[in-house]
């Protein structure tokens, strides 16, 4: 089983297939770093943006492209949708953070059962195929959907980053994130932050619910069961930390299908949980790699312990 | 104004009881079973459409006379696929409904509501779980669709004797009726001469199979039998195709239907699924079945043989109150059972003849189809 190929494929079919997790835990991370808020309601956004898709794709015959931006607006019009009549009344009301978490849970699941109600609950794709072409490049079968998955959640990974790092929206979001009501103080209008985010949330959203149901069976439930995924990263990756969460749902990803060739196949689900347990009971705070500020730390420190000593 | 006497207030009484009493004899006038299946959540895509089945049947037993001039009345309760809400449905059904019959599916579900039936005497008839543990459930435990050790043992037996493949890889999903039916198929394959080289269990939560796949693939078995459900197996079979599996791939009732081949495309040729009902080029009856989904809901009903089954279910529960109504014998699960043993056979509109065995099992043959120039056309009738 430890052939080069075995595993180069594993590591391909992984990094391909973790593409849509990276962005449900990018969304996840991001409302729960700005608007303070664990939105379980994303599992209803995702259901919303599939079905949007669907609607135009598989059901009215339209062009890929149409669904795609309908199942990216439905996404952005849900997640503000969200935020103005949900959380801010719930922050209005000065509701604590369990009833929010509750919300969200309600939320998704009267979503997913709206979804039955219109769409049934037989398994549905966007288009109708589920099978993608693939090309053999040394011994590693490439389908033609791996690549652009991969190359739309890398370019939506770098988007977010830019956006956060050089617009004013993205940077009062994370003025906002550290502290919202200093950022208030400096004329942040707190409350057009969050909804900016919740679009912001519902774009990766509605992009990672396009790729995954180009490739896979969906049904009203299904978002239910792929958010736990974004959860597991999200809190493994480091509560706040967007880059850690995405790196996180590449890695757990990864280890899910490798495990295979040292476990047998049904310990992979098993795993995710393991994965939860041992990151909220001993890092709590998510898994930290030794950072550069630690070491200029640290140096500066034995600097004072030689000044000290001469 | 008139004025109420305690004597005319006594004579409404009287008249309010008498019309109620009639009431309620009006209604013992009608033979009631109970269903417990799949209404809502994941597993509804089967469940609805048997419902729906069984509705229809009902709808034409009670058009064409009813039972002896009573009418059928069938309670349906939702289980969602799920044992708990389960044994919610079937209590109710005993306890509070007093039904001496009902019909369910789903082998968790049998499973987990089988003591109820079993203590409160109602009969139980499952009907589409396959689990071969459901003939072992106790006595007031039947069921009316052959069980996974019919058509999967048929199929490993026909792989390996008449397809003559010797070594074949299991690729089944992690729950109760996945387990049951592959140790079916690795038993009856190994008894048959051939060799199981990969046994992978997959977690039902999976959205990819890779890792799987490519012990399989490792394995280089003859055949590969995929025993998942109608969620995950198109996506199981399209990733193998893509990671260049060609072999022959084999599967249960659960892919035997047009949405399969639409979804996999040329990756579905070769494909066998077992069926355990006639289809529609076998049996008029089952032809104008169809035609009438076509008509009334616009496709096909989601996992034919199932709704088929479903549907002569109510037939089979029509002809036990008619023997039992027949006979002046109370309507209870004691009597239910014993003229279910004591009649036997059953001749029934859309499955054919229907045996049932003492061991709790049925006796019916089983069908092969093969995907052919994009179309489900039969291979072989194995027994």
């Amino acid at each position: 089983m430890l052939d080069p190929a075995i595993i180069g494929q594993i590591l391909w079919s992984s990094f391909a297939n973790s593409s849509y997790f990276v962005l449900f835990a990018l969304a996840f991370a991001l409302v729960l770093k700005v608007n303070g808020v664990f939105n379980f309601a994303q599992g209803g956004v995702m259901t919303a943006a599939f079905y949007a898709a669907y609607t135009i794709v598989g059901t009215a015959k339209g062009p890929g492209w149409l669904g795609f931006i309908g199942g990216l607006a439905a996404a952005v019009v849900l997640g503000i949708a969200i935020e103005v009549t949900g959380f801010r009344n719930l922050r209005l009301r000065r509701a604590s953070p369990l009833f929010v978490f509750i919300f969200t849970l309600v939320l998704t699941e009267l979503i997913a059962y709206i979804a039955m109600l219109i769409f049934g609950t037989w398994p549905t794709t966007i288009f109708p195929s589920l099978y993608w072409p693939v090309t053999l490049v040394g011994g590693i079968a490439i389908s033609e959907w791996d690549v652009p998955a991969v190359l739309s959640a890398a370019t939506a990974c770098i988007a977010l980053f830019l956006f956060l790092r050089f617009t004013r929206s993205g940077q009062c979001m994370i003025a906002v994130a550290d502290n919202s009501e200093l950022a208030e103080l400096y004329g942040i209008e707190r409350n057009a932050i969050y909804v900016h985010t919740m679009a912001v949330a519902g774009l990766m959203v509605g992009l990672g619910m396009f790729l995954f149901g180009a490739r896979a069976q969906v049904q009203p439930s299904t978002s239910i069961e792929l958010m736990l995924f974004a959860v597991v990263a999200s809190i493994a990756g480091g509560i706040g930390n967007l880059w850690g969460a995405a790196l996180t749902a590449v890695v757990l990803g990864i280890i899910q299908n490798g495990s295979v060739l040292v476990l047998p196949s049904e310990w992979q689900g098993l795993l995710l949980y393991i994965f939860l347990f041992v990151a909220i009971i001993f890092f709590p705070s998510g898994i930290k790699l030794p950072t550069r500020k630690l070491k200029v730390s640290r140096r500066a420190t034995e600097l004072d312990g030689e000044s000290q000593e001469t | 104004m008139k004025t109420i006497t305690r004597r005319s207030a006594l004579a409404t009484g009287l008249a309010a009881t008498a019309s109620l009493a009639a009431g309620t004899a009006r209604a013992q006038e009608t033979f009631r079973f109970g269903l417990a299946m799949p209404l809502s959540g994941s597993q509804a895509l089967y469940g609805a459409d048997q419902v729906k089945a069984a509705e229809w049947a009902v709808a034409a037993i009670n058009a064409a006379g009813g039972v002896n001039g009573k009418k059928l009345e069938m309670i349906s309760l939702d289980t969602q696929g799920d044992p708990q809400l389960g044994i919610k449905a079937v209590t109710r059904l005993a306890s509070v409904e007093k039904v001496p019959a009902l019909i369910l599916a789903w082998s968790a579900v049998v499973k987990a509501t089988a003591p109820i039936m079993n203590d409160n005497k109602v009969l139980g008839l499952s009907v589409g779980a396959n689990s071969a543990d459901v003939a072992k459930l106790g006595d007031y435990v039947y069921t009316t669709y052959p069980l996974a050790d019919v058509d999967i043992a048929a199929l490993a037996r026909y792989t390996a004797s008449t397809m003559a493949k010797k070594k074949a890889a299991l690729v089944f999903i992690n729950n109760e009726s996945g387990i049951v039916a592959a140790q079916v198929y690795r038993d009856v394959f190994t008894k048959a001469g051939g060799q199981v080289v990969a046994y992978e269990a997959y977690d039902p939560k999976a959205t990819d199979w890779t890792g799987s796949i490519l012990k399989v693939r490792a394995s280089n078995p003859d055949v590969i039998h995929v025993q998942g459900v109608v969620g995950d197996i198109p996506q199981v079979i399209a990733q193998m195709r893509q990671l260049g599996l060609q072999q022959v791939v084999s599967s249960y009732s659960a892919i035997y239907n047009p949405k399969f081949i639409e979804q996999l495309g040329k990756g579905a040729e070769g494909v066998i699924a077992t069926s355990l009902a006639p289809g529609a080029d076998d049996d008029p009856a089952v032809k104008t079945y169809i035609e009438r989904w076509k008509k009334e809901v616009g496709r096909e009903p989601n996992g034919l043989p199932y709704t088929q089954y479903l549907y002569d279910a109510a037939y089979v529960v029509a002809a036990i109150f008619k023997s039992l109504d027949d006979k002046k014998l109370p309507l209870t699960g004691e009597n239910f059972r014993k003229e279910l043993i004591g009649i036997k056979t059953f001749d029934l509109p859309l499955t054919g003849q229907l045996v049932v065995n003492e061991n709790h099992t049925v006796s019916k043959p089983v069908i092969l189809m093969e995907v052919k120039d994009g179309k489900w056309t039969k291979k072989a009738v194995v027994s």
